[in-house]
């Protein structure tokens, strides 16, 4: 049997106990929320970095080449660079130059017969007779040499025979150099 | 001078609230990348007939004891017909050109023609290396084909005919020259052959 004089020192042990800790449970409530300082500056550095590289590998192309929707590009083992031109995009249903769709070809690959000259596309050769005409007053503006050449971005399906209309259409609006844009692979 | 003193050191405790401009960056992340090629784009560079004509005027005047290739490779529903110095390679004696059988056949006869391994695109480059031992300086190949014939085969055509080791990279940049595995590497395209 436990005497009764320690039952109470250890009750009021215990009530001392949890006075103490409503207390400081109390003084922390009270106190004012400290203010978390997140440190950003070195996710800033990194973030930099990323942002300085795709701005460099972004400026160091002369052409950007965006193939319209559904365009299959062909594949080639060729490596060497694209250089400055302008992009004629041939897909399986359209003719697109300077951002703009400019022929409509058929299910079949081919362009309209009623908007063909011979081997000439006449509204293709008109926006391109415009653009050409333009990069040669930037060109002499420049005191630059005008060098006509077109980057024919075409389908893996594109027809040879459209290909040889568009290519015909470029050389009649005085753009004298052609590269075939191709995806590079290895092997 | 104890006010000042403090004011300084109030001053260095400021921070710049970077937020903002890391929200202008982590938007400028996306951007950048959708903008990126994900591919890696390359050239075939292709001249037209009327220049190439000039150019080789110009080989010839260069090299007139050498007698011009005149390299031409037509891409047929039926296989490749190759001709040199006017003359059809398989072509029966005393034919210029032999129009009921190519010169190399289908690798795959009978496919589609949107199957764009059905040329025997080996042989092609193993005929262009014959060319090219008996014409080492002869860089220009002549490519036709049918109306039907699709880019991709076109394409195919040029790289057997470039040859499989031909880097061009740094020729096209000016700092080397064109390397000997380089078969024909400047093509013409010309309509006409269907």
């Amino acid at each position: 049997m436990s005497d009764p004089s320690q039952l109470t020192a250890q009750q009021a042990a215990q009530e001392a106990f949890l006075a103490k800790k409503k207390a400081k449970k109390a003084a922390r409530r009270n106190n004012a929320l400290e203010e978390a300082n997140l440190n950003i500056t070195s996710l800033m550095d990194v973030v930099s970095i990323i942002v300085v590289y795709l701005l460099k590998s972004y400026g160091t192309d002369p052409v950007v080449i965006t193939p319209t929707a559904g365009q299959k590009v062909p594949m080639s083992r060729a490596d060497a660079p694209i250089q400055d031109g302008v992009p004629v995009y041939v897909s399986q249903r359209s003719i697109t130059f300077g951002s703009q769709r400019i022929v409509q070809l058929d299910e079949n690959g081919d362009v309209d017969p009623t908007q063909v000259q011979g081997q000439l596309i006449a509204p293709l050769f008109d926006e391109m007779s415009v653009e050409a005409e333009r990069s040669k007053q930037t060109a002499a503006a420049k005191g630059e040499e005008w060098e006509g050449t077109v980057i024919l971005v075409g389908d893996q399906n594109l027809k040879f025979s459209t290909l040889v209309k568009v290519m015909y259409t470029a050389g009649k609006a005085e753009y004298s150099q052609y590269a075939f844009c191709v995806i590079q692979i290895n092997g | 001078m104890a006010r000042r003193r403090k004011k300084n050191a109030e001053e260095g405790e400021v921070e710049a609230n970077l937020i903002p401009v890391m929200n202008v960056m982590f938007l400028l992340i996306p951007a950048l990348l959708l903008a990126m090629e994900v591919a890696r784009f390359a050239a075939i560079n292709v001249s037209p007939p009327k220049f190439a004509a000039q150019s080789e005027q110009k080989e010839e005047d260069k090299k007139k004891d050498e007698k011009p290739l005149n390299l031409k490779v037509f891409i047929m529903s039926d296989g490749y017909r190759v001709s040199a110095s006017g003359q059809q390679a398989g072509a029966e004696g005393g034919k210029s050109a032999d129009s009921s059988k190519p010169t190399i056949p289908l690798a795959k006869p009978g496919s589609d023609l949107k199957d764009f391994d059905r040329y025997d695109y080996a042989a092609l480059e193993a005929k262009a290396q014959e060319y090219k031992r008996l014409y080492p300086h002869e860089t220009v190949v002549t490519i036709s084909a049918e109306n039907d014939i699709p880019l991709q085969s076109i394409i195919k055509t040029m790289d057997s005919l470039r040859g499989r080791d031909c880097k061009l990279m740094n020729a096209v940049s000016g700092n080397e020259e064109v390397p000997a595995e380089c078969l024909f590497w400047s093509p013409i395209v010309e309509a006409g052959a269907g």
